[in-house]
């Protein structure tokens, strides 16, 4: 296990760049496109003293009212971020933006969990039923597939919350949990804080709030990872271990779990890769469903102009991203012992 | 047949292609003795590796057994149950493959593999079962402490020798070995030959050896039948064979093997391609290559003839008549 | 992430053969009908899409096939025009990724050295990256308008045909006819226009049908969240936004057809993709 760990460091240790070319590429878009910021913020008839508190506070100018080269304004960027310095918010209070994002961050956890759920037990389902059947059954789900990852979340998640929630009127239609109902918090995911601190009442409404943008969520996530799993199931099929597995007697129901065991390293990769879809996906699913996750922070925040938290959020998306990238190919090296070598 | 163990008549497998039906075995009637090794020789697309797969149904889609029936000890493996032929496989039945890298399980160990399959066919516990491995990986000649190793950590020939003796590791009567020697290099080729010969002596095993190579099956083996586009074209001892071919492929087959000991011959090669198997020639399949070609065998495919004790079937030896 | 470019070039000049039959068949109508939509337009709606026509949100009729929304225009006329928007932000974010991704990719992958090893790592790491996420922090700061939509998407798509074309660059550097060339004192210009750029044409459209539905729902977000075309232009995300909150009152017309047509345009496009990659045979191509 010893070269696992070697392993593990070379990861880590290449995550700093890919981090750090993100976090490059946000903060010059964010100044380097067209635009004043500044102005956006204020409007053009904006007293002077605004704007030169302003871009103080954006860190455009010093104490003394001189501009920040664009270089130096990255530099220090970039010293306050790795001390976990985000800014802070150009509206209401004015608050650190780190604090905010964390306010926001669980709900987004909690519905990528279950939409990533859903997904993986609609995807692995259909996925090896296909791969496993092959011929028409593995057609169809190969359409399924192609639909599904063609599906625009917010339309359907507005069809979901018509029929459940308007016209059967089973479900809530918005929101992550009955008002006065939020459990207290210990990991921030109400469904897990309320069955740790045995609030029921709590559990049933959070369930009732998170299963139609999770079953949304799901249900476009799973066409990917349908494809995957038919297609790695079927190529796994084919290769010769499964013939002399067969020969050797052993039972199909058998076969069937090693086949998914080795298809299993393809499927968590692309698992891995469809992180940005998990996120995006997330994002559209939050903004229809008034769910109070990052994706409805940032396009609020947009809105207003809050350009910091703005940054900070993407930045904070980007450093997400990484790092559970990172953690699949660890996952990855630790099933597959062939690729540690 | 003097103690056959496993008998295949009239068998025949086709792929049903999108581009046209594949006869790939057709016809073919072969017995198997008991402890003998019979080599089964053609080119490669001669159908000699679906007829190995076909002795124990494991035909991939498209491919179908239309007909025929492979008795072992009188029971029909073609008509019985998936269940009881289940318990045949890997315990009466061994087979082993060309690439013993792509055979095994590339995420688990040698051992779990193994162990997996002695528990399959019979009620032991686990470290019983264990030693069991143990005993056949010792007797292909690898150290018992390499059960803990993960395929890709073994050499070719040392992952070809775990094959063999998961193949053998429950004594089966038959061992089907389909090109077993072929991805690896001559010396190690050599050994493993040895290795499958000790092992079916000791064990008293039939050995069906499936292999494009017929100097290795006239070095090796008690009998020897050919194949060409499908079916079967001569089955003889390798004595037979060798010295006195009665099949024109058969003939051709033979010089083209490199005379060691008069390297300076010229090396024949077997004019033509192997045909079509979409669309096979009419009359015998072998025609359009064959030096003595005559009009009938355009027309009327040739049937298996006997000539003293040994069968072939082409026109030259009466195949028309019976 | 760790990069993997494995294309088969030899395959990708097969693509024109790809055959019009199920999936493909089916996506390449419903695109089609989507083009024609747009094309036709005018002919198509009697009223006036940015106009108020009449009472608002009156439900599907003869007059109004569609209904009406809530400031009293024709759904019908939006859902129609709404083609042309989407269609032409695909369009000009698709030449806007090509014109910067694709010279990129060539002389990155053909000059190799320090700077294909950097532009390869700042590629791979937007590549890795949400989409939408970058795209919305884009269109954030460029503001709303056709332009300023289609370069916010096409930044997104530009490390898809980087990668794409790079990789093929490498492989083609590799040939004989450009060792050939270079032998006889081709300059790297010539050689990268004349040798190198055509056989990249057919990577060019491979990446375009695979990543084209990605494009389209990116671009139905973007205009979903108000970042993109303003206010009265006819874009299908914007009245889908616009309907949500009619949804409780049972106005379904509202949100229902331009969700349609987004994924009658996102399927159709996914389709074509879907035959084109069966036709590579390239489980590889990940796009």
């Amino acid at each position: 296990m010893a070269s696992l760990k070697a392993f593990i460091i070379a990861r880590v240790l290449a995550l700093i760049p890919t981090v750090l070319i993100l976090i490059t590429l946000v903060f010059f878009v964010m100044r380097v496109l067209p635009g004043d910021p500044v102005i956006a913020i204020v409007g053009m008839k904006a007293p002077p003293e605004r704007v030169i508190e302003l871009k103080k506070e954006l860190g455009l100018m010093d104490e003394a009212g001189n501009p920040i080269p664009l270089p130096i304004q990255y530099l220090n960027y970039l010293s306050k971020l790795a001390r976990g310095d985000f800014g802070r918010s150009l509206i209401w209070g004015k608050r650190p933006v780190l604090v905010e994002i964390m306010e926001h961050f669980p709900a987004t956890v909690e519905l990528a969990i279950a939409g990533f759920i859903v997904s993986i037990i609609l995807g692995l389902l259909l996925g090896s039923l296909g791969g496993w059947m092959g011929g028409k059954t593995s057609s169809a789900v190969k359409t399924y597939g192609a639909i599904t990852y063609a599906l625009f979340i917010p339309w359907i998640g507005m069809l979901l919350q018509l029929f459940f929630a308007v016209w059967l009127g089973i479900l809530p239609v918005a929101g992550r949990i009955d008002t006065g109902l939020e459990p207290p918090t210990i990991t921030g995911l109400y469904l897990i804080d309320s069955v740790i601190t045995g609030r029921w009442d709590s559990f049933i409404s959070a369930l009732r709030h998170i299963t139609l943008p999770a079953l949304t969520l799901g249900l476009v996530i799973s066409g990917v990872f349908t494809r995957v799993t038919r297609t790695s199931v079927e190529e796994v099929m084919r290769q010769d271990f499964v013939v002399a597995a067969r020969a050797r007697g052993i039972p199909e129901h058998k076969i069937l779990l090693h086949v998914l065991k080795n298809s299993f390293v393809p499927i968590l990769t692309m698992m891995g890769l469809q992180l940005a879809l998990l996120m995006t996906g997330a994002v559209l699913t939050e903004t229809t469903f008034s769910w109070p996750g990052m994706g409805t922070f940032l396009l609020e925040r947009i809105q207003y102009r809050d350009y910091t938290t703005v940054q900070g959020t993407v930045v904070f998306f980007a450093i997400i991203v990484s790092l559970v990238n990172l953690i699949v190919d660890i996952c990855y090296a630790y099933i597959d012992p062939r690729i540690r070598y | 047949m003097a103690d056959p163990l496993l008998n295949i008549k009239n068998l025949k497998t086709y792929y049903f292609t999108e581009s046209g039906i594949v006869k790939a075995v057709d016809d073919v009637t072969l017995g198997i003795r008991r402890g003998e090794l019979l080599g089964l020789v053609g080119e490669s697309g001669s159908g000699k590796s679906t007829l190995g797969l076909s002795i124990i149904r494991l035909i991939p889609p498209p491919g179908k057994i239309i007909d025929g029936s492979v008795l072992l000890d009188n029971i029909d493996l073609m008509s019985i149950s998936e269940k009881e032929l289940r318990r045949i496989r890997g315990r009466r039945i061994g087979m082993i493959f060309q690439d013993p890298l792509t055979c095994l399980d590339p995420l688990r160990r040698i051992e779990d593999q193994m162990v997996e399959t002695v528990m399959v066919h019979m009620d032991v516990e686990r470290d019983e079962a264990r030693e069991m491995a143990a005993k056949a990986l010792e007797r292909v000649g690898i150290s018992g402490d390499r059960l803990k190793d993960y395929p890709h950590q073994l050499s070719g020939g040392m992952r070809q020798r775990a094959m063999i003796a998961m193949a053998t590791m429950l004594h089966p009567e038959l061992l089907i070995a389909d090109e077993p020697t072929t991805a690896l290099d001559v010396i190690v080729q050599s050994r493993i030959m040895d290795l499958l010969e000790d092992l079916k002596e000791s064990m008293k095993m039939s050995i069906l050896l499936i292999t494009h190579d017929l100097a290795l099956v006239i070095e090796r083996a008690d009998r020897v039948a050919v194949m060409y586009a499908g079916e079967l074209c001569e089955v003889g001892t390798s004595e037979q064979i060798s010295q006195d071919p009665l099949h024109p492929y058969t003939k051709l087959l033979l010089e083209s093997i490199p005379d060691v000991e008069a390297p300076k011959t010229k090396l024949k090669s077997i004019p033509g391609n192997p045909p079509d198997m979409r669309n096979p020639p009419s009359g015998c399949r072998f025609w359009p290559r064959c030096p003595y070609a005559k009009d009938i065998c355009k027309q009327t495919p040739p049937k298996f003839a006997e000539l003293n004790g040994r069968i072939v079937r082409c026109h030259l030896y009466g195949g028309g008549k019976s | 992430m760790v990069a993997t470019y494995t294309f088969r070039p030899l395959l990708v000049k097969l693509v024109p053969k790809v055959r019009l039959k199920g999936l493909t068949l089916a996506g390449t109508i419903m695109v089609l009908f989507t083009v024609f939509l747009a094309i036709l337009a005018p002919i198509l709606t009697p009223y006036d899409p940015t106009k108020s026509v009449d009472l608002s949100l009156q439900p599907p009729s003869w007059k109004h096939p569609f209904g009406t929304n809530k400031v009293g225009q024709d759904m019908w006329s939006r859902t129609v025009y709404g083609a042309r928007t989407i269609l032409a932000v695909v369009f000009l974010s698709t030449i806007v990724s090509i014109v910067i991704g694709v010279p990129l990719g060539l002389v990155s992958g053909y000059v190799g050295g320090i700077l294909d090893r950097v532009l390869a790592m700042i590629m791979d790491a937007m590549y890795a990256f949400p989409g939408l996420i970058l795209a919305i922090a884009i269109a954030a700061a460029l503001g709303p308008g056709i332009i300023n939509t289609a370069v916010s998407i096409a930044i997104v798509y530009v490390p898809t045909y980087f990668r794409m074309v790079r990789a093929q660059t490498l492989s083609i550097k590799e040939q004989l006819y450009v060792e050939a060339a270079r032998a006889i004192g081709a300059k790297p210009l010539t050689i990268l226009t004349r040798y190198v750029f055509p056989n990249v044409v057919s990577v060019i459209a491979v990446v375009f049908t695979l990543s084209v539905a990605d494009v389209v729902l990116t671009e139905a977000a973007l205009s979903f969240f108000g970042l993109s075309v303003p206010a009265p232009t006819p874009d299908w995300g914007f009245d889908l936004k616009a309907g949500h909150p009619y949804l409780l009152s049972g106005y379904w017309w509202l949100i229902t057809f331009p969700g349609l047509m987004i994924m009658i345009l996102a399927v159709g496009f996914t389709f074509i993709g879907e035959g084109v990659a069966e036709y590579l045979g390239a489980r590889e191509v990940k796009i």
